[in-house]
């Protein structure tokens, strides 16, 4: 009698727990509890783990000091050829600004391209091993919404999942699933031949390397190059840095292209990141 | 032998909160997602054990949807069924035994291998991941079960001082 209670007991929390397994899939809002549960951890999350981060950066860049000096001699190169590049930029900028004017462009189609970017805290990270978050101290309060990018300084990280009002819940890409029915895929081109190649990108977790898929024939993809946002398919903003091509081979059936990527931003250790809010074009 | 619950409690959130935001900048970089310990889980099996099936049933159940709670990325409930379920079986198969150094780390070790096989099994039945489970045993499994043996051994001292208190109850048959 007793181990049939058990066992009816059992097959109940089994079939709750299914219940609650499949209401809680793909879902983007939060309930108030969640919201409020997050936030209270997320406050104290904050308090440890950017102290903790500053002094484990401190020993790390000790460790990387004969580094240092072949290093500025790179970022003055680069400061070098960014001045330059500057007066280009203004130069076209400013020509662009004009010939839309000259074809009457909308104010819509102006903004389209204007990325706004905020600087957000890392408060944490999960440690749930098949689905990697991250936690950023912005919030509903600050104006995050599901689904914007989220990059570091070296290519992008991931997307928001889900907010609550003042901390938010980032996927990286490494988890973003390409099976799942309602889920974003990354559109992505080559940098410098953004009208020729096209592809998917996804995470390939056993090497640990992202893979963009879905690549026409005709397309040249060389090792070495930028693969960026395509912003495509208007999920993602344009021009985000994902990663460069490793190598580059005939896909599944023959029909297209296959290339291993190799993030450039990396996905742990993690302190700053930004979140890209593009202007809002669906609303008028 | 009876548990202090109000501190106990206290004590694993500071550890969840700890385990989110200081862990993972102890692990390096290359082991950062092969090393995940579970600290509210390392206290569930010393509540399963000490403090009796149904105490532990509750605690597993706590902090496991807590966690759920706090690494929401595609589903939720995974941990709350897991470590209730595990809390329960540790307490179940533990009654009326004694309870040694030995006897914790056996349990931390089967419990942290099953629990994270149900997460990976879970995860593989909606089809989240198609890690096939002999990598994921290798890759991830049994390194955090290995740190989690270590840090329950680590912790059995302290536990045993701060968190327990000597009752000479009647019915109390563990002398320890």
């Amino acid at each position: 009698m007793m181990r049939n209670k058990r066992l009816f007991i059992l097959m109940i929390g089994l079939i709750l727990v299914i219940a609650t397994l499949g209401f809680t899939s793909g879902r983007t809002g939060l309930s108030w509890p969640e919201r409020f549960v997050n936030d209270a951890f997320g406050a104290v999350q904050g308090a440890l783990y950017r102290p903790v981060g500053a002094v484990s950066e401190f020993f790390r860049d000790l460790g990387r000091l004969s580094d240092v000096y072949e290093e500025n001699e790179q970022l003055r190169q680069t400061v070098a050829r960014y001045t330059q590049d500057k007066i280009r930029y203004n130069m076209i900028e400013n020509e662009n600004k004009r010939l839309q004017e000259d074809l009457n462009f909308t104010k819509r189609q102006k903004q389209l391209y204007d990325y706004q970017y905020l600087i957000a805290q890392v408060v944490a990270g999960g440690s749930n091993p098949y689905d990697k978050t991250i936690k950023i101290n912005l919030g509903a309060h600050d104006g995050i919404k599901p689904r914007m990018a989220v990059t570091t300084v070296d290519g992008l990280v991931g997307l928001v999942s889900k907010v609550s009002e003042f901390t938010s819940t980032v996927t990286p890409i490494t988890e973003l699933d390409p099976t799942d029915s309602d889920q974003i895929s990354i559109s992505a081109t080559v940098l410098g031949r953004e009208d020729q190649a096209f592809g998917i990108v996804d995470f390939d977790k056993e090497n640990n390397m992202l893979q963009m898929s879905k690549i026409d024939e005709s397309a040249t993809i060389e090792e070495g190059d930028l693969i960026i946002t395509s912003g495509l398919g208007n999920v993602l903003p344009k021009g985000l840095i994902i990663g460069t091509v490793v190598t580059s081979q005939v896909g599944d059936f023959g029909l297209t292209h296959t290339a291993t990527i190799k993030p450039s931003a990396k996905f742990d250790h993690l302190t700053e990141v930004f979140v890209v809010v593009a202007p809002d074009v669906d609303t008028p | 032998m009876k548990m202090l619950m109000n501190r106990t409690i206290l004590l694993t959130i500071l550890l969840l909160i700890v385990q989110t935001s200081l862990i993972p900048w102890l692990v390096p970089d290359a082991w950062s997602d092969r090393l995940l310990p579970n600290l509210p889980f390392v206290i569930t099996v010393y509540v399963a054990l000490f403090a009796g099936r149904h105490r532990g049933f509750l605690f597993g159940l706590g902090f496991g949807l807590l966690e759920d709670v706090l690494f929401y990325g595609h589903l939720m409930g995974a941990y709350g069924f897991g470590m209730a379920l595990i809390g329960y079986m540790i307490g179940l198969v533990s009654d009326r035994r004694p309870r040694t150094l030995a006897d914790t780390a056996v349990a931390t070790v089967i419990g942290s291998g099953i629990l994270n096989s149900i997460i990976y099994f879970v995860y593989k039945m909606f089809q989240l991941t198609d890690l096939t489970y002999g990598f994921a045993a290798y890759w991830q499994i049994v390194p955090t079960l290995l740190l989690e043996l270590m840090i329950t051994l680590l912790i059995y001292v302290p536990v045993r001082r701060w968190l327990m208190k000597n009752a000479p109850a009647a019915g109390d048959e563990n002398a320890a």
